[in-house]
């Protein structure tokens, strides 16, 4: 098992940084599967065993990477699954936003690890100098492989775009200190909403004028638990009630410069909120709505 | 003693009080007839700091005002939280402040700042004197073999890539290259923390000089304190080392009014130093039960390798009341056997690594704190009723099956 890539543009560099300090915002743990086409990044629900991820990011590697090179396990498994704490990812790559260069390779030094090489330039003098963090990784078995697959999800209700990400987590920021869930309503005309309610007070947010990106069909709306506004065609609406603490921490990724990020709606089921970026990073975030 | 500090200066002796504040709880003051000194030392003993204030730095400078019989400066031990609250925001000072008068009562045992600020405004404190020793460390600094000088941004810069958790830092230095690694103690941690190195040229250094080529390890928070101090006076450090075992010292004056002198305790960073290491907590256990929350974390203690040999308390840092006379430079103790102690610390690392006969690459760790408490307080761990220890006949059965 062998892996070895090398990064020396700026602009990757800060990207790559910005990726895993979001995802060290999400979770302790996280999985690094490393394909021969792109790196993954993989976040499972910390509280359940073997449970479908909650984060998936796909960060194909021409772009980012100069040079990569990796050898899989064997000829039929041809994957490498790595488990480390992203945390400490996350705090190694802090330098990264003056460096040089950056070396990522597996190695074995009191244990599988792995080892960044990072040049940096020093501001005393043109010399450069070398640090080389090593992160103490667990490799994983390819009996456990099945648990971490890209999660097959049906057709979405309803695809929507989402505003700046920047409005959203200031909005639910607010949110979450009040109430422990929210309430996301998407329709195919271009409107979103998110709602609380507490005791004393309904809150609600409204955004407008947003480009829908798929309609899967009329709503089945048969159990009255939805609210209708004048003028809405509730066929068109579908709506989903989600933890706001999760859905706060992925919006804690408007720190990556994206291109445009896609909330898709599984009818009181599921949320999906697709964040894409110029270089073709894709990062996925799946929330389970909350049934009563 | 009575002294008067220019405004200006006023700031840089706060910043002094700050940097001393994180080495230790007290602060001991001394006047001699040219300088005025501040001294701290650290709760585990590891890390002393001596800040000289020439008198040239002063405005007025009287070491013995108030005694006129003999010619003993005032010494005096305060605690630092006082001398702290008089100097709360050192870069306010700068501004307020025009003067500043420090005087010692004699007959009320107390030492009174004095500020003078603008707008007529007088803040006077009166600060507790705790007792009356002055302190003395012993430390060879100018004739060892390795020294750097650097800017402190530069080490600053090279400590940004340490975790803040990071406990001790180890400093590999030999003619070709300096490096800096992050120091974990127990084999447990080491597999779950992110080992960080820096490698830096020498050619990066003001001045590089290596005698021999050596390895220290010293912990990080007062390393830390001492560079955030010469990195508020805007001024380079000098490090003067020698071998592991030693104590280095880190030299940050200003040419003329002040000298701070930093002596930070060494231990090896290598296996041998586990195997001596537990034999070095039964002994250290023996002199202070206080140890115990400090043996959490290996003591960067300098009696480590030489304290089993002695069979006095030795420290280095001794409590006396006049320095007579100045030891040579090559004795750090008081004790005896100091020179032959190092020799038979070698012979026990020799037996040591014999008495490892299984692999000889293993070298189990020593016991960590809790294993240590665990073992000495066994029986207050244990339930105070133990069922084995009933024999013969069961006189009443348990009415519950359970």
């Amino acid at each position: 098992m062998k892996f070895r890539a090398v990064m020396i543009d700026a602009g990757p560099m800060r990207e790559f940084t910005n990726i895993v300090t979001t995802i060290s915002k999400l979770s302790k743990e996280c999985v690094l599967r490393i394909a021969s086409d792109q790196l993954y990044f993989i976040v499972s629900d910390e509280n359940s065993g073997p449970a479908p991820p909650i984060l998936w990011c796909e960060i194909p590697h021409s772009i980012f990477f100069s040079e990569y090179q990796m050898v899989g396990l064997d000829e039929q498994h041809k994957d490498i699954y790595l488990g480390f704490n992203s945390g400490n990812l996350a705090r190694s790559l802090i330098t990264l936003k003056s460096a040089k260069t950056l070396k990522m390779k597996l190695t074995k030094k009191q244990g599988p690890c792995l080892t960044l090489d990072i040049e940096v330039p020093s501001a005393c003098s043109q010399q450069t100098r070398q640090v080389t963090h090593d992160i103490p990784i667990v490799v994983i078995p390819r009996k456990m492989w099945s648990d971490f697959q890209e999660p097959r999800t049906p057709q979405p209700d309803v695809s929507i775009e989402l505003p700046t990400l920047k409005q959203l987590r200031t909005t639910i920021d607010r949110m979450k200190t009040m109430a422990a869930e929210v309430v996301i309503r998407a329709s195919a005309e271009g409107r979103l909403t998110l709602q609380i309610k507490t005791d004393m007070a309904k809150v609600s947010t409204r955004f407008k004028d947003l480009r829908v990106e798929t309609y899967g069909g009329p709503i089945d709306h048969s159990d009255s638990e939805s609210e209708t506004q004048i003028n809405e065609d509730m066929s068109k609406v579908c709506h989903c009630r989600v933890d706001a603490k999760k859905l706060s921490m992925f919006l804690s990724a408007d720190s990556i410069s994206h291109n445009r990020t896609v909330c898709s709606i599984i009818h009181k089921k599921l949320v999906i909120l697709c964040l894409q970026t110029e270089e073709n990073v894709k990062l996925q975030c799946f929330i389970t709505g909350i049934v009563y | 003693m009575k002294c008067y500090v220019p405004g200006s200066n006023v700031k840089v002796l706060g910043r002094t009080v700050h940097a001393l504040a994180r080495f230790g709880d007290e602060l001991y003051l001394e006047s001699l007839p040219e300088c005025m000194l501040l001294r701290t030392l650290n709760a585990a003993e590891s890390a002393y700091a001596m800040v000289k204030f020439n008198k040239n730095f002063f405005s007025y400078f009287n070491y013995n005002y108030y005694s006129t019989e003999d010619n003993e400066g005032l010494k005096c031990k305060i605690s630092m939280k006082s001398a702290l609250n008089t100097f709360k925001s050192p870069t306010h000072m700068d501004k307020q402040v025009e003067n500043l008068e420090i005087k010692l009562d004699p007959e009320a045992c107390k030492l009174i700042f004095q500020l003078k600020c603008k707008h007529g405004i007088v803040k006077t404190h009166y600060v507790s004197i705790l007792d009356c020793k002055a302190m003395q460390a012993v430390y060879t600094k100018d004739s060892v073999p390795n020294r750097i000088t650097s800017s402190q941004r530069l080490l600053s810069e090279a400590l940004t890539n340490f975790q803040s958790s990071d406990d001790q830092v180890t400093l590999e230095a030999s003619t070709q290259s300096f490096i800096l690694r992050n120091y974990t103690e127990c084999s447990a941690d080491s597999l779950k923390v992110i080992r960080t190195q820096i490698n830096l040229k020498p050619l990066e250094f003001t001045s590089y000089t290596i005698g021999t080529e050596t390895t220290i390890t010293f912990t990080l928070k007062e390393f830390r304190a001492l560079l955030s101090f010469a990195e508020a006076l805007s001024l380079p450090i000098q490090l003067h080392f020698e071998t592991t075992g030693r104590p280095a010292v880190f030299i940050v004056h200003n040419g003329s009014t002040f000298e701070a002198h930093f002596v930070l305790a060494t231990s090896k960073a290598d296996n041998a130093t586990q195997a001596t290491a537990t034999q070095n907590t039964t002994i250290d256990r023996k002199r202070k039960e206080s140890s115990f929350q400090d043996s959490a974390r290996k003591k960067v203690h300098i009696d480590n390798d030489i304290s089993k040999c002695l069979d006095e308390d030795s420290h280095l840092f001794n409590f006396i009341d006049i320095p007579d006379e100045i030891p040579p430079p090559s004795a750090l103790f008081n004790g005896d056997g100091a020179i032959n102690g190092v020799n038979e610390e070698t012979n026990n690392v020799n037996s040591s690594k014999i008495n490892n006969d299984i692999d000889s690459d293993h070298i189990p760790a020593s016991p960590t704190a809790k294993a240590m408490i665990k073992s000495v307080f066994r029986r207050c761990f244990e339930s105070t009723f133990d069922p084995r220890a009933i024999r013969g006949v069961i006189l009443a059965e348990d009415s519950d099956s359970e």
